[in-house]
């Protein structure tokens, strides 16, 4: 009797033996090639935006994180990457994608902070995040990773402002809202208690088993964009002053601008606008509103991410298109006004490191198409950051939890 | 709320041996636990219907009021009479609620209300019922017979379709301990192959394969007839995530039922290994061609030999099987793709069956050997997978769109 039920489940029961001891015990899995890491930096795919082992090795070998969105994927000889493989300067490690924004940065990078903390970070802030809605609830969801998420609710602090507030919001996402013990946790978290033992249990054990999953597969399926790095690299001259780089920049935009007349790419325009497809934007952004938005107090998590961990952040909010908001209809002084908001919010918490470039949406070749920096933009950009990444740290913060009232998100008077 | 679908993750089988460790227990001991398997079915087919699905289970039990009536009332006319028209009207009122469903479609753009989840499988129990009392092979049962038959829940929502007298006898015996333990091993077994198959297999081909597969091949809708040999690839890809998937699914359902001591009959033995498109229809999806043979191919051709409607034998069974494959087609849906699969494999059968022949008569003249044994499979192999294409729907989205 036991002989044949030994044969029968025996089998069994060392499977399940092997995979719980796979992924539930706190394997170290040692180091990546850095190769890999060189290409997780670029890559942008949302396995490695999402993972911990990739950042936490790129953060401790000395990438430097830059925080954004769709820009990042501007990889044109100027773009940051491009610049500090050829001048030699630390190299980033691109933090986004499209339809990332301040609460997804906010989750994915709780395992970094450790690594990160009184390091230095950029922080590409695009306006059009502060949407009436803020965070996206789909891109959240494609974005959204269980294991950081988990990592944030086993230390998130139920008497904080922040992390209250965090579990508001992220109770909002429907991936979060629709994960049981996940969901349970961050309730907790927003009610102002800790959750309880049972719940932190399946927490730990659940935030293991995803960390060993992480450490054995996201290394595959990096998307590979080190070809257009080299690429770029090629087009620089190994001496370069910011003003022959600009002149360079301004010859190359000029080459790609030439089926519009809004200086946008000759390949975006033709895929995205052209065949009629522009004509029905015409006056379509009237109404666009960047003040009054949920994403000031989402945004304003990061800040507190920042300042407790002694994080020294340069801030580059982009421009606009010129051209392109005229024709669109979007306003200028909205934007204008939205910028300022914006940076009364980090001016007066001491983040005073900030590139703000809301105006120089007319200057040649600043943009490569709508909203997205390229060429002479991003020459700009990586001036600024070479600097920044050689001045010393300052991390003077001075946290004020205001910022995530709704009185806050709301006001639209006095900029 | 909870909601559990049959089989769809790796823990379904933690609560499903939970759940099965008291009757495994009594089994082994020669008990059967009946009321509490029943309790254990229910509340799994509770589970199945919660949550936003509630209105199918509504629609399950409507569903099972009216075959209760349909097969009762005829068992109960059956007894003192045997009218034909009786019993067609009979089959007619046990496929009524199927055919409204399947026909909804063209008519409506929201499902039919009556439709849920298993609804084509429990039809074809019902119908089966009505044939056997038809025939006398079935002449009593009970309603609790009747309802234990038609909701036994690891088969409930995709088959193998079992028969009536067969599933009995199971459900009403204790096998030996020695039986049982063979059959534990044997359900234990299937699970895990159907892990492989389902879990790893499907999964690679059906979801991280397919949909690059479709997208490269629908980018050449331009071309002659969308030709283009991504459109090749999709096929087989296509077909291996057929098989995997479904094949995976009835070893879970044959499986959890051995644990249960109910030796459902399996649905597929290795039908990529066909040498003949006969052969195929005798591996693929076994207990649905089986039902359809029994109950259609084999009705026709009596009905037609018994009023001698057609009288050269070959032709007789060359018009079988077009009903036989058509009905399948029109049962998988009533869309272009699926009635010409039908149309197809009858095509394709008859062919086949002509072939035979000829090979019959010139049995000196043709080589026989492996290489032609070999070739036999590969042609079959890959008109099945021609077939699998037309009926995965993908032609009809290549050739028709919307494209972006």
């Amino acid at each position: 009797m036991t002989k044949r039920l030994w044969q029968i489940f025996g089998p069994i029961l060392v499977a399940a033996a092997m995979v719980a001891t796979l992924l539930l015990v706190p394997w170290h899995w040692g180091a990546l090639s850095a190769g890999t890491v060189d290409q997780a930096a670029v890559s942008m795919a949302p396995n490695v935006l999402a993972g911990e082992r990739i950042k936490d090795q790129a953060f401790a070998d000395g990438y430097l994180p830059l925080f954004g969105s769709s820009e990042l994927a501007r990889m044109d000889p100027f773009h940051p990457a491009v610049y500090a493989e050829k001048y030699h300067q630390p190299k980033p490690f691109l933090l986004g994608a499209a339809g990332t924004q301040s609460l997804t940065h906010f989750v994915t990078d709780q395992s970094s902070l450790p690594e990160l903390r009184g390091k230095k970070a950029v922080v590409i802030l695009s306006l059009q995040w502060f949407t009436p809605q803020g965070q996206r609830p789909d891109a959240f969801g494609f974005y959204y990773s269980p294991l950081q998420m988990m990592t944030w609710l086993r230390q998130a602090n139920p008497h904080n402002v922040g992390d209250r507030y965090a579990a508001k919001r992220l109770l909002k996402m429907p991936s979060v809202r629709d994960s049981g013990t996940v969901a349970a946790a961050t309730a907790a978290i927003a009610k102002g208690h800790r959750p309880n033992a049972w719940l932190r249990w399946q927490l730990r054990l659940h935030q293991q088993l995803l960390r060993n999953e992480d450490g054995l597969f996201s290394r595959f399926h990096l998307i590979d964009h080190r070809r257009r790095i080299e690429a770029g690299v090629r087009q620089l001259p190994t001496q370069a002053t910011p003003e022959s780089l600009t002149a360079l920049a301004e010859k190359i935009g000029r080459a790609h601008t030439t089926n519009n007349r809004l200086g946008i790419d000759n390949h975006f325009f033709a895929r995205r606008l052209g065949g009629g497809k522009l004509r029905a934007l015409r006056g379509s952004q009237k109404h666009f509103d960047y003040l009054s938005s949920p994403e000031y107090g989402d945004f304003q998590l990061l800040l507190q991410q920042f300042a407790e961990n002694h994080i020294d952040v340069q801030f580059v909010i982009p421009p606009i298109n010129q051209r392109w908001a005229r024709y669109t209809g979007l306003s200028l002084p909205m934007v204008r006004r939205a910028a300022n908001k914006v940076q009364a919010q980090l001016r007066t918490q001491g983040f005073n490191r900030v590139l703000n470039l809301s105006n120089d949406g007319n200057r040649p070749f600043f943009m490569q198409d709508t909203i997205h920096l390229g060429w002479a933009g991003w020459v700009r950009v990586d001036t600024t950051m070479r600097q920044f990444v050689h001045a010393p740290n300052v991390h003077d913060y001075h946290l004020r939890s205001r910022y995530y009232s709704q009185a806050w998100q709301r006001q639209t008077r006095g900029w | 709320m909870i909601n559990l679908q049959p089989y769809t993750n790796p823990l379904y089988f933690a609560y499903l041996f939970v759940a099965f460790l008291p009757i495994m227990i009594a089994l082994s001991h020669g008990v059967r636990l009946h009321r509490y398997e029943t309790v254990v079915g229910l509340g799994f087919i509770i589970l199945m219907f919660t949550g936003t699905k509630w209105h199918e289970g509504v629609a399950l039990l409507v569903y099972l009021v009216i075959e209760w009536l349909v097969v009762t009332g005829y068992r109960r006319y059956r007894r003192a009479h045997n009218h034909t028209w009786v019993f067609v009207v009979a089959v007619l009122a046990a496929i009524a609620p199927l055919v409204i469903v399947k026909l909804t479609p063209l008519f409506s753009k929201s499902p039919s209300l009556l439709g849920f989840l298993g609804i084509s499988y429990l039809t074809f129990k019902a119908v089966q019922m009505v044939m056997e009392l038809r025939d006398g092979t079935i002449k009593s049962f009970t309603t609790w017979q009747f309802l234990r038959f038609l909701i036994f829940f690891p088969i409930i929502s995709s088959g193998p379709i079992d028969r009536f007298r067969r599933f009995t006898k199971d459900a009403e015996s204790v096998p030996s301990r020695a039986a049982y333990g063979d059959m534990v091993a044997k359900g234990v077994h299937n699970i895990f192959l159907g892990f492989l198959y389902k879990f790893i297999l499907g999964y690679f081909f059906g979801t991280v394969m397919l949909p690059q597969v479709g997208r490269i091949a629908l980018h050449h809708h331009g071309a002659f007839l969308g030709l283009s040999w991504a459109l090749v690839v999709y096929m087989y890809v296509y077909s291996m995530y057929l098989f995997f998937d479904f094949a995976g699914y009835s070893l879970f359902a044959v499986g959890t039922s051995y644990l249960l001591g109910i030796q459902t009959p399996v649905n597929f033995n290795k039908p990529f290994a066909s040498p003949n498109i006969k052969e195929f229809w005798n591996r693929w999806h076994m207990s649905l061609s089986f039902w359809f043979r029994d109950f259609v191919f084999m009705r026709v051709t009596f009905f037609m030999m018994k009023h001698k409607l057609v009288k050269n034998r070959i032709h007789l069974s060359q018009i079988a099987y077009l009903i036989n494959f058509l009905v399948m087609g029109f049962w998988h849906g009533v869309t272009w793709y699926y009635i010409v699969y039908g149309l197809f494999h009858a095509g394709a059968i008859i062919l086949n069956d002509s072939w035979l022949r000829f090979k019959k008569k010139h049995r000196q003249q043709l080589p026989h050997n492996r290489w032609t044994q070999a070739l036999a499979v590969v042609i079959t192999f890959n008109v099945v997978c021609f077939s699998f294409l037309i009926f995965s729907g993908f032609l009809n989205q290549l050739w028709f769109g919307p494209f972006r």
